[in-house]
């Protein structure tokens, strides 16, 4: 497990798998925060003011990590955020699904023709957790802008 | 730790940041100067929606055609007198129905409830089906039979 932690280009395709496909789901939210308002209230889990900050917030979230995973830079701090936020997700539609809610995910699309959400949701969400888990807790540095400036610095030192 | 801890703080802070900057910049989400429910489908005119008091009165004035958009299974279990079935998903093969009903009558689409969207979603669909005046009973079917008003259920 050590050895693929340690992997810089398993971890680096992992961020650039993670990174874009943060930036994408986010684009839709971003446009119309309005409909991911509705998709958030419709979870049911939340007072009536907090699916509209959510969706001030959250979808800027969503890019801003998706940026650092994929550049390397707050590496450390982004994974961490996608992994809590994908752990709510997960929770969040686990309990829809156990309610029997009819709704749509409102994870990658705001249309409303969008297909409902099922139990695949629930695992592909939970593979994108160990995912981004395995980003946090990887040692690898190389492909990083964070490495890249630190080169860069102690190489203006050098000279 | 503690350094992933800072950094997801600055993250979060930048990010909300940027999300209130730019909501309010274009008075959207949060700071939409009216509210944008339900999507305004391309020049049409978008449905509003409408309380269970107002759904009742068009119900009783019969000028309304009210749309069940719930699947047929829960159709046949209860629904609003008189209502048609469109279970949202055959929208396409069950519009048919529509047919012989101008675009200018007053429909009123509805599901479950609160927790349900499909009326939404169906009503945006009748409206870019060219139909001039969508309502959308949102409380939907779980009001109207907590008000104890006309329901028919089908064999």
């Amino acid at each position: 497990m050590k050895n693929l932690l340690a992997n810089p280009q398993l971890v680096l395709v992992s961020r650039v798998f993670i990174g874009l496909m943060f930036i994408i789901s986010s684009l839709d939210k971003i446009v119309d925060p309005s409909a991911f308002s509705r998709s958030v209230a419709n979870y049911g889990l939340l007072l009536s003011w907090m699916p509209a900050i959510i969706a001030t917030v959250l979808p800027w979230v969503e890019l801003l990590c998706g940026f650092a995973v994929l550049f390397g830079v707050f590496l450390r701090g982004s994974s961490l955020l996608l992994s809590a936020m994908l752990a709510v997700f997960t929770l969040a539609v686990m309990s829809a699904l156990l309610r029997g809610l009819d709704i749509s995910c409102g994870c990658f699309t705001q249309d409303p023709t969008a297909g409902r959400m099922n139990w695949m949701k629930v695992l592909q969400n939970a593979s994108l957790f160990a995912l981004t888990m395995f980003i946090y807790f990887s040692q690898a540095t190389r492909f990083t802008l964070s490495e890249y400036l630190m080169k860069s610095v102690n190489d203006h030192h050098d000279s | 730790m503690q350094r992933a801890l800072r950094e997801a703080a600055v993250l979060l802070l930048v990010a909300a940041a940027l999300g209130f900057i730019y909501t309010a910049a274009t008075e959207k989400g949060l700071f939409a100067r009216r509210s944008t429910l339900p999507p305004r489908a391309a020049g049409l005119l978008a449905p509003v929606m409408v309380t269970r008091d107002q759904a009742q009165l068009y119900f009783e004035s019969r000028r309304a055609v009210f749309i069940d958009a719930r699947h047929e299974f829960d159709y046949k279990l209860g629904h609003i007198r008189g209502a048609v079935n469109i279970p949202l998903r055959m929208y396409e093969t069950k519009k048919a129905v529509l047919d012989t009903i101008p675009k200018n009558w007053l429909l009123v689409a509805y599901c479950d409830g609160a927790e349900c969207n499909s009326s939404i979603e169906l009503s945006v669909k009748l409206a870019k089906d060219g139909y001039t005046d969508v309502k959308i009973f949102f409380d939907g079917w779980r009001e109207w039979t907590a008000a104890n008003l006309p329901s028919d259920k089908s064999p």
